[in-house]
This record gives C-alpha cells, structure tokens and sequence, in this order.
C-alpha cells in the first residue's frame, strides 16, 4: 500500500514530461514537421478557450448563486448523512450530477472548487477525476445516434449511466486512497 | 434535463435567498436603526474638536447578545478610529477586525471595498479626565443581504469564467499542439493495432472485414489519447457504416450500444485537455486515479452494454432479430 504510493508519486512526476518529450520525439521518428504541425494545433488554443466560455458563464454563476443564497450549504448538510454512508463527501454531488450532462460545465464545477476549497484540497483532487474519468454521456449519446437517425436507443442510456456512476463513484474512493 | 437542473439552481438559490432576507427582516436580525451601547478608551483626553481620533472600542458581551439575540460575542475592544464629519461624529473600526455575527455581516454588505465597519455616534459622555466615554453607535441598515449576494455572485463570477477561459489559452494551445503531433504521427492507428484482437470479441455481430469495426477501432484508440476532436467524426463515421447493417433506421442495435457505452466510459491514457489546463503540474498526480476510475466504468460500461442486451425487454426491441422467423429461439449471434 505505501510502496504503491511511493510507486506513484515517483512515476507521476514523469507523466507530464513523456508527453512534453515524447510527443515530439515519436513524430520526428515518424517524420512529421514536428514544428509546423505543433503550430497549428496550438491555434486551435485560442478556439476551444473561447468557446468554452458560454458554458462557463452558465454554469458557474448559476452555481456561484446557490451557494451564495446558501442553498449550497443546506444541500450539503442534508445529504451528508445519505452520502457519509457509503463514504462519499456531499461537496462532490455537484460534479456528479452536472458530469454526464454538460463538459464544459463541468469543467466549471472544477474551477468553482479550486475557488471554495483550494487548488490542494481532496475534494477538488476527487473533482477533477471524476471529471477526468467519465463522459459526457448525454452528449456523446445526442452527437453519435443524431448522426445516424436512430431514436430508439434501447439501453445505451442504462448503460452509459452505469458506467459513469460507478466510474464517479470510484473516483472518489480511488483518490480517497491515494491521497487520503 | 440540463434545462431543468440549471433552472432549478437559479430558481432555488432565489428563493432561499428570499427567504433568509425575509426572516431577517420579521426577526430584525441586524437592529436597523437602532443604537448599540459602545464603550469608548481614548489614550489621549478626549478632543471633541480634533477630526481624527484614534480610540478603542469595548462591547459589552451581555449587551450584545441580548441586543443582537445572539450567542455570538464581540472581542473584548477593537481598535477605532474617530471621524468628525457634516453628519456628527464618526466611528471607523478598523479594517478586517474579528467581528462576531451579526456585525460581521453589516460590514461586509455596507462596506466591502475599505472592510471597516462604520457608524454614527450619538453625543459623547466622556468622564473627568477625557480618556473614556460611554456613547451609543448606530450603524447604517442592511436589507435584502442574500439577495444582495446572489446578484453579486452572478456577477462576479460570470467575470471569473470568461478570466479563466482566457487564461487557459495557452496551456490549451500547448497541449493541442502536442496532440495535433501525436494525431500526425500516426499514433491511433498504432494503438488501433494493439486493441484491435481486445476489441474484436466484444462486436461478434460485426462480420469480418466490414469497415464498421475498423472504425470503431480507431474512434476509440482516439479517445485513449484523448483526442476528443478526432474520435467524434471516427465514431459517427463507425455508426453510419453500422446503420448499414442495421435491418430497421430507427432502432440502436447491440454494436451501437457498446460503441457508446465504451464511449461514455471514455477510457484514456491522456487526460481531457481541458482538465489539464485547469489543474496544471497537479495533474501528475491525478493521471493514475483517473486511468484506474476510468478503467472500472469501463469495465462496467462493457458489462453493462452485453447483460442489458440479454433482458427481455431489450432482446424484444434487437432490430436483428425483429425481423427473425422465430423470434425466441437463440439463433442471432449476440448468443455467442
């Protein structure tokens, strides 16, 4: 348990790295114009930051607002007793809920944490790999059978949520573990 | 859905704001109006012509709980300042004292930029020797705080979304440039290579060699190298070409159904670009979390996707087998 611990922070402060240096490496194996390809991928930066920003507004001020009137605090209270039974603190319940329907609102869920509990809290780590670990179920549900017509999608959306409850919920445990 | 959570929040948070202002105003929690009885210490006598004054504040404890109807109790002085001003005399506690509820609360909502709680004194009774009085202080009215706040909090942090997506520019754009190479050199189609025998059992209703699968193949090699933007149009591309072998047009069969489950379960090496950008460095510790959480549901979602195909009800709405001579008896291959 502890080795494995040590195992991981040892291996995580190479992730990052293998992607910075390996990236490039592997393409200029491959022969691709590393630069001039990195360039133009780095343009859509601007894009995807700009088009984030609608979803962020609509999310984080919709959120800045129940927690400000209080709600927030009486909603946590209330299901901390429901959620404290099988370990799962009541703050991540926004993500949750929020993860299978919007991505980028999500996303600022994870911001609106990093705001209220700090970017080193547990709660924010367990934010940030539920977000990391499912998708947006109903999106991806609405973009791949809107494609082809089908309306009758018989157990995708069973499956999907499944999948994404059991995922959410072992984020939470998995980082409780880790870092707990 | 999405329509109706985002509703609700606003909704909600407006009416608990409603009703916390509401119950202020019948409980009179903040004595709008009415003077509080302050002790005041001067170190030098007092000058009531000076117009600034430096001084010390004592609350009685008792007084206050019983003024406020509190439990709350103030420090035992803080330190002030005097102000003579056109509407009598002034007294400014200094910024970011430890206020107890509820003076907290009426000096944030009075005066949040300078963090100094203010009123107005009444006439000042000083004694003999002009280094202590005793004086009575009223503060200005505070109405309508949560609903104050939840304006505010709209505001600031519609401010605080579109600051934050512009400051992620350019971690974004490092990481989609790094990405853009990965796509170049090819490598979901290498990982396309070591899934491909994993993947094959899981669509036994795909017949060999059909194009459907090589593109279910390369959609989700994407999403493992979180390459969102490349593995949707893969992924509508491996739907269209299922949709050929689809006997009805409007009814998802078993293939399409565990091509999006394994799609919503989203297995990746790579974190979503987006998450990287927000939590920067922090990510090297979340990767394997969120490897090994996305790696459950996906487990869960491949599970899921083939038992829920066995219930009766879903069996029943199987276009391969809708239009099967006989319908009960195991013979499509989704058996297998």
């Amino acid at each position: 348990m502890e080795t494995f611990r040590e195992i991981i922070s040892f291996a995580s402060a190479f992730v990052l790295p293998a992607i910075l240096v390996g990236f490039p490496l592997y393409g200029l194996y491959k022969r691709v114009p590393v630069y001039e390809t990195f360039v133009d991928g780095a343009k859509e930066g601007f894009n995807v930051a700009v088009r984030i920003i609608p979803y962020l507004v609509a999310i984080l001020f919709a959120i800045a607002m129940f927690r400000a009137s209080g709600a927030m605090d009486f909603l946590i209270a209330g299901l901390r007793p429901l959620l404290g039974a099988i370990s799962i603190p009541a703050e991540v319940l926004p993500m949750a809920i929020l993860r299978p329907l919007t991505g980028s609102g999500s996303a600022a869920i994870v911001v609106d944490m990093i705001n209220v509990y700090g970017e080193d809290s547990i709660l924010v780590k367990m934010a940030a790999t539920m977000f990391g670990s499912t998708e947006t179920t109903f999106y991806v549900i609405a973009v791949y059978f809107g494609a082809v017509g089908v309306k009758k999608t018989r157990h995708a959306v069973a499956a999907g949520l499944l999948a994404d409850l059991v995922g959410l919920i072992s984020a939470v445990y998995i980082v409780r573990w880790l870092f707990g | 859905m999405l329509n109706y959570i985002w509703v609700g929040l606003i909704v909600t948070s407006f009416a608990f704001a409603l009703t916390s202002d509401v119950t202020d105003f019948t409980r009179d929690t903040y004595r709008n109006g009415t003077p509080l009885p302050v002790a005041l210490e001067f170190d030098a006598a007092y000058d009531s012509e000076a117009r600034r004054q430096p001084a010390r504040v004592r609350i009685d404890g008792e007084t206050y709980g019983a003024f406020f109807n509190t439990d709350a109790r103030p420090a035992d002085a803080y330190d002030a300042t005097l102000i003579r001003t056109a509407e009598g005399v002034q007294l400014r506690l200094d910024a970011d004292a430890d206020l107890p509820h509820p003076l907290g609360t009426i000096r944030d909502v009075t005066n949040p930029r300078t963090g100094q709680l203010q009123g107005v004194l009444s006439a000042l009774a000083a004694d003999s020797a002009g280094i202590a009085a005793t004086t009575t202080v009223r503060f200005e009215p505070v109405r309508f705080v949560k609903m104050n706040a939840i304006s505010q909090a709209a505001l600031d942090f519609a401010e605080t979304a579109a600051s934050i997506a512009l400051g992620l520019i350019g971690v974004l754009a490092l990481f989609l440039g790094l990405l853009r190479i990965a796509e170049a050199a090819g490598v979901i189609q290498a990982i396309g290579r070591v899934v491909e025998p994993v993947l094959r059992p899981l669509f036994p209703e795909i017949p060999k060699g059909h194009p459907a699968f090589s593109m279910i193949v390369l959609n989700l090699s994407a999403n493992v190298f979180g390459l969102g933007n490349a593995a949707t149009p893969f992924g509508i591309k491996a739907m269209e070409e299922l949709q050929t072998l689809n006997p009805t047009e409007d009814t998802a069969t078993n293939p399409m159904v565990m091509l999006l489950a394994m799609n919503t379960a989203s297995v990746q090496l790579v974190p979503p670009v987006l998450l990287l950008a927000l939590m920067g460095l922090q990510i090297n510790q979340l990767i394997f979390a969120i490897i090994l959480a996305t790696g459950i549901s996906l487990v869960v979602a491949i599970t899921a996707a083939k038992l829920f195909s066995r219930l009766p009800v879903f069996r029943a709405s199987d276009p391969n087998r809708l239009d099967a001579t006989r319908p009960d008896t195991p013979t499509s291959p989704s058996e297998g």
